[in-house]
């Protein structure tokens, strides 16, 4: 019982010690090829500028306030303030001069957003955008 | 025999409510619906958004910073090319109602025996209110523009502790502010 006891207090502080721990976590967990994948779709435009717009548009449906954007770099960076801090950066980058690639990379408090399901959420909320930009619906 | 099996039986237990309760303290919980368009979204999209006519979109971007000016935010991003403006300012959040509300908490506190009586802290002391526009050309229409403005704002207590964050949901704030541009944008183009 005693032993039993034992091995249970070692366990409780190993595990606990592995929630305590604070490392710098820079480089942030997962594998950089899964994390482009969750994160990435392509569209069949050349478009850049019009893709962002339908980007920023996305992003104020979804109720984000845009901090930044920059038209060159391809970059936008907005916060929703609601129950919970999200931000998200999403870049649009020209690929092989064929078609448009859109990553959207996202932090609720300080947690990363890392399921494929609210990646995958965005996404269809910015191929509804990116429809109607192509088809010129207002 | 008896006492080893309720042993072994309390150990396993005590065991996986260990894990249980670890697992849910380490897990990080992202809400489900994150990146879903909630249903007030159409609601919110007309409240925020005006179309209005100007001769080009620069006419509507000076405009817009001129009322932002009159609305003494301060400009902290202009990205010409996508139509994005950034704007904020820091006002006062202190209410005297709200003030007089804890202060007789704190009395009430102090009477009944109680340490630290300190909810007069908890007081609105100033909030972050931040801006943005953006102009969007119609596709359909030349000379027609779309513009769509989005209010957040954070209120921080004496302690400088968030109290609230919240998005601005008022329509008669976006209808004030879509007036205020209507008349600059008058102006503006009447300048020229």
């Amino acid at each position: 019982m005693s032993r039993s006891l034992q091995i249970l207090s070692l366990l409780g502080v190993l595990l606990l010690a592995g929630c305590a721990t604070s490392p710098a976590n820079v480089a942030g967990a997962g594998t950089q090829l899964e994390t482009r994948q969750i994160q990435t779709r392509e569209y069949d435009t050349l478009d850049k500028p019009m893709t962002m717009r339908s980007v920023i548009a996305t992003l104020q449906d979804l109720g984000f306030t845009i901090d930044q954007a920059d038209a060159d770099l391809g970059t936008v960076t907005a916060t929703r303030l609601h129950e919970y801090t999200m931000r998200i950066t999403v870049t649009v980058v020209e690929r092989d001069n064929q078609r448009i690639s859109v990553r959207a990379n996202a932090r609720i408090n300080e947690n990363s957003v890392t399921d494929a399901a609210t990646y995958q959420d965005f996404f269809i909320v910015l191929d509804k955008a990116m429809f109607l930009t192509l088809h010129k619906v207002d | 025999m008896r006492r080893a099996s309720s042993g072994r039986r309390s150990f396993s237990e005590g065991f996986s409510l260990l894990v249980v309760v670890t697992l849910g303290g380490c897990a990080t919980t992202i809400p489900e619906s994150a990146l879903r368009l909630p249903e007030s979204t159409l609601d919110l999209r007309s409240m925020q958004t005006r179309t209005l006519e100007a001769p080009s979109e620069n006419d509507i971007l000076a405009a817009t910073i001129a009322v932002l000016q009159d609305m003494e935010f301060n400009i902290e991003r202009i990205e010409k090319p996508l139509g994005v403006i950034t704007a904020s300012k820091v006002t006062d959040a202190d209410s005297a109602s709200e003030k007089t509300g804890l202060f007789f908490l704190d009395m009430l506190c102090a009477l009944g025996g109680g340490g630290g009586c300190d909810a007069m802290s908890t007081a609105q002391d100033n909030q972050h209110i931040t801006l943005t526009m953006v102009v969007l050309p119609s596709l359909s229409r030349s000379s027609e523009y779309k513009a769509r403005i989005t209010i957040q704002r954070v209120i921080y207590d004496k302690m400088d502790r968030i109290k609230v964050l919240e998005r601005i949901d008022d329509a008669k704030t976006y209808q004030q502010i879509f007036d205020n541009l209507r008349k600059s944008l008058f102006i503006q183009v009447g300048e020229k």
